[in-house]
């Protein structure tokens, strides 16, 4: 990288907004995944979509990688910098350009946090759906990138659900609307492609998303389980009889163990906790909730809990919600896995990692987002014990082998990333990868774009698709995957 | 000349357009119909993508057909995790069947095309939706997971069958609505959602479109959760009418309680509708746009989809009665989505000129599509209206770079 490279961008950025200083670098080499580190040549923060136009532009022409980052909180190094490339900081871009209460859009930029949104249109009795756990922080941007989920999906649907039109800078460096905030905008659905594309066809400027009515009530309760396969049959027997919940959350006994440590929500001595909650008009509501009490009743719960207020209710999300961050409170370290099964294959998958857990001697706490099959594993390890941290990588891989075989998936709403990639051949054949791989092309021919993420080429030399094998440079250690 | 393995000549019931096509294959599998696409990208044969042919009419008019790949015979996959609420089902499985069997496990795909025959390939090719789409949203909403046969000979997946699912890039997105321009659909995969167990519908009755206009912006600022919620204006024995229909579905308590509490917000003349009743009322509202269900109309008239922002109601309703003096018209929208159909009858320059009005940009409506219309009509006017995007052209040349796929007929 030249210095009159790094003088351009001063010119469109201003000087004080492109960081160069290895000081200055040092919060932009990880996301919310630290054991992936790069230190990116420069970090670029532009205010305005102009900007980031400009800044992308001659990224294009002189060749330069560059790597898209919103608040950094994403679970798959999705916003690892290349080295010598450039980051993109939207943090800057944090503006809410416009609300339109009537047509139920909101137009923001992509810094703007996901929680913001909903701040900003709750006086008027609308919400933005996708929760991720990271809401309070993590930016709309990013949430785009990753077709962000969260607790309420079930029901709900993901960030692609929810984003009616972004405006993008292309890898060439073009400015250009995506998707309509009309309907039925003639043509493929580019939107949906871009959205969950994990900053690899475009950085996203601008984004207008729908927001949904509050729902007229809301009711949650907690049930308590000896065992988990009894939560599980609850869970069928909700959705065997025509019940969508909002939500449906399973902790096992080390993740509430842990939420308990941490944030004290109060939850019933368990195996299993089961969370439900219903949403909607209040007589359909009252109705369903009654059905559902009555099955958790059947099945074995050894306590209901109906939360009997708001205070009550964001009690037990509060404990449900902390969980991953409260392992810290029972574990030196932890890793957290995002895999996807079938509903139905939930117990015997959770059967595997229990005995997966048995086996390596590394406790796993399970929190889960039950009525998807949305699995969140979590991995207790202590790095200051030789080899554990890498056994706990080793373990966390094994439980996507079990997603996988199990017909599912390995990730639900984190990504692929550059933590992930490796893992893509268990999922994808090899002429799947490469129509991904032709798709990326047509939108980013010179591989610019946050290359290194989501597909797993440069392949080594030799590597063949199908489950992970070690590369003999790798044995050798003359070559790592990242 | 290609040799197109296990094609064969093509019979009128076959046709595109009104068009006999010169050849049709009628693949069994993804790795046949990608064999055959492969051979017409190889031979730059234009090619047509065809389920049922229930809207094989749309699209730009072409003057031949070389080349039909029927997906009639990819038609025996149907696995149905009724435990999941999910289905993988061939692309030749027509909407009907699909919905059949799924209904014996009390679930459904909430798909309501205003065509009965229509295919699962040719519903997510169109992005086909009807009323229905207020609560669960267009095809590619419900969309988890597809096989795609592409023109360079391979067979590919994205998605899977789990409903959370972010590995790899969404090709099912991307090939929703492209009416077959840049891949072959297979088969797909959907989440599924349990059949209610009870619905019922307000109607509520209009001289006027602006008090309609009205109503409907209050039920949309309420807590209600309509399942459908929809406009029409069509002529009756009494003059022009605007209907406005609100449809709820849950339990029955619940949907009792909903219907009264929008009854108190509506000023038309209500009636409620439950069962056969509701049933047919709502199919009728379907078919309003393609059918010929008055005198004054006819069953070649054009059929125009347009679009607008839903607070914008009262203006496109008060279009429709302009366009009224000049052309027959009936109008079904939904309120929620903000989309309609008008159907227009007249000559094919009195259209024209109507359409072109409906484009002006001062008009409250955009993504103006002429879905039917005659051959003279869909020359006088550009069908798609709007040239594809930068990065859809990008698409269309790395997918199909021979050009063949849909014909010319765009979008793409």
């Amino acid at each position: 990288m030249t210095e009159r490279f790094r003088e351009e961008l001063r010119g469109i950025c201003g000087a004080s907004a492109v960081l160069t200083e290895p000081v200055q670098l040092l919060t932009y080499e990880c996301d919310a995944l630290p054991h992936l580190r790069e230190s990116p040549a420069l970090v670029v923060l532009p205010d305005s979509a102009a900007q980031v136009q400009a800044v992308v532009r001659v990224c294009a022409r002189e060749g330069v990688p560059f790597v898209a980052r919103g608040h950094g909180t994403g679970l798959s190094g999705g916003a690892l910098p290349v080295p010598g490339g450039v980051v993109i900081s939207l943090a800057r871009l944090n503006r809410v350009l416009e609300i339109d209460i009537p047509n139920r859009l909101v137009t923001v930029e992509p810094g703007v946090t996901n929680l913001e949104i909903t701040r900003q249109v709750a006086p008027f009795g609308y919400y933005y759906a996708p929760d991720p756990s990271s809401q309070q922080v993590c930016s709309i941007g990013g949430n785009v990138a990753e077709n962000s989920g969260g607790a309420h999906c079930l029901k709900y649907g993901f960030t692609v659900h929810h984003v009616v039109e972004v405006e993008a800078v292309l890898p060439d460096g073009s400015l250009t609307r995506i998707g309509s905030r009309l309907a039925d905008e003639p043509g493929p659905d580019v939107l949906g492609l871009v959205v969950g594309s994990e900053g690899t066809l475009a950085v996203v400027t601008k984004v207008v998303v729908r927001i949904l009515r509050r729902p007229e009530t809301v009711q949650t309760l907690l049930a308590a389980y000896d065992t988990i396969s009894a939560a599980g049959t609850a869970v069928s027997e909700i959705i065997a009889a025509g019940i969508i919940p909002a939500a449906v959350e399973m902790m096992d006994a080390l993740a509430i163990k842990a939420a308990e440590a941490a944030v004290h929500p109060n939850f019933p001595p368990a195996d299993t906790i089961l969370i439900v909650e219903l949403d909607g008009p209040a007589p359909e509501v009252r109705e369903l909730f009654a059905m559902v009490e009555a099955i958790c009743r059947r099945t074995g719960a050894s306590t209901v809990e109906v939360a009997a207020d708001e205070a009550h209710r964001m009690r037990i999300w509060k404990g449900r919600k902390a969980a991953f961050a409260a392992m810290g409170r029972v574990s030196p370290n932890y890793y957290v896995q995002d895999g996807v099964v079938p509903r139905t294959k939930l117990p015997e998958v959770l059967g595997r990692i229990k005995a997966l857990s048995e086996r390596s001697g590394l406790g796993i706490g399970n929190v889960f987002h039950a009525g998807d099959g949305n699995l969140h594993p979590l991995i207790c390890y202590d790095e200051s014990v030789p080899g554990q941290a890498e056994l706990a990588e080793k373990v966390a891989g094994e439980i996507l082998t079990y997603c996988v075989e199990a017909g599912g998936s390995i990730t639900g709403e984190h990504g692929v990333g550059a933590d992930k990639k490796h893992y893509m051949p268990r999922m994808f054949s090899e002429h799947d990868l490469d129509a991904f791989q032709q798709v990326r092309d047509a939108f980013d021919p010179q591989r610019i774009c946050n290359p290194g993420k989501v597909l797993p080429t440069p392949r080594l030399c030799g590597e063949v698709p199908g489950p992970y094998r070690e590369h003999p440079a790798e044995r050798a250690g003359l070559a790592e995957r990242f | 000349m290609t040799v197109i393995q296990h094609g064969r000549g093509g019979s009128p019931g076959e046709a595109i357009d009104g068009i006999t096509p010169r050849l049709v294959a009628e693949p069994t599998s993804g790795e046949a119909c990608a064999a055959v696409l492969a051979a017409a990208a190889a031979g730059r044969v234009p090619t047509v993508m065809r389920g049922s042919g229930t809207k094989s009419g749309w699209g730009r008019p072409l003057d031949a057909v070389d080349l039909v790949v029927s997906t009639k015979s990819l038609n025996n996959l149907l696995v149905h995790r009724d435990g999941d609420l999910t289905v993988t089902v061939g692309a030749g499985v027509t909407l009907a069947r699909l919905n059949t069997a799924l209904s014996a496990r009390g679930q459904w795909l909430p798909v309501d095309s205003a065509f009965v025959g229509t295919t699962v390939g040719g519903a997510l090719a169109t992005n086909d939706s009807g009323p229905l789409r207020q609560r669960f949203g267009t095809p590619r909403d419900l969309l988890i997971g597809i096989t795609l046969a592409l023109t360079d000979g391979r067979v590919v997946k994205s998605g899977g069958t789990v409903v959370k699912n972010v590995a790899g890039y969404d090709l099912g997105k991307l090939v929703t609505g492209s009416y077959g321009a840049l891949a072959a659909i297979v088969d797909a995969t959907f989440k599924l959602l349990p059949l209610p167990h009870a619905s019922a519908t307000l109607r509520a009755v209009y001289t006027d479109p602006e008090p309609l206009a009205a109503d409907a912006a209050a039920i949309a600022a309420g807590q209600l959760e309509p399942m459908a919620f929809d406009v029409r204006a069509a002529d009756t024995p009494d003059g022009l009418r605007w209907t406005m229909l609100v449809r709820f579905a849950s339990s029955p308590a619940a949907v009792a309680a909903q219907l009264d509490a929008a009854r108190t917000l509506v000023h038309g003349e209500t009636s409620a509708m439950r069962e056969g009743i509701e049933t047919r009322a709502w199919a009728e509202q379907v078919a309003l746009a393609w059918e010929a269900p008055s005198t004054s109309l006819g069953a070649s008239d054009a059929v125009v989809r347009c679009s607008w922002l839903p607070s914008r109601l009262g203006e496109v309703l008060a279009l429709a009665r302009a366009l009224r003096a000049d052309c027959g018209m009936a109008f079904t929208g939904r309120i929620g989505a903000g989309s309609g159909l008008l159907r227009l009858a007249g000559g094919d320059h009195t259209v024209a000129a109507a359409i072109e009005q409906l484009r002006l940009d001062s008009s409250p409506v955009g993504h103006v599509v002429v879905l039917r219309g005659s051959r003279v009509l869909r020359s006088l006017v550009d069908v798609w209206g709007t040239a594809p995007s930068a990065p859809a052209a990008a698409l269309k040349r790395a997918l199909d770079p021979a050009g063949i796929l849909n014909a010319g007929r765009g979008p793409l």
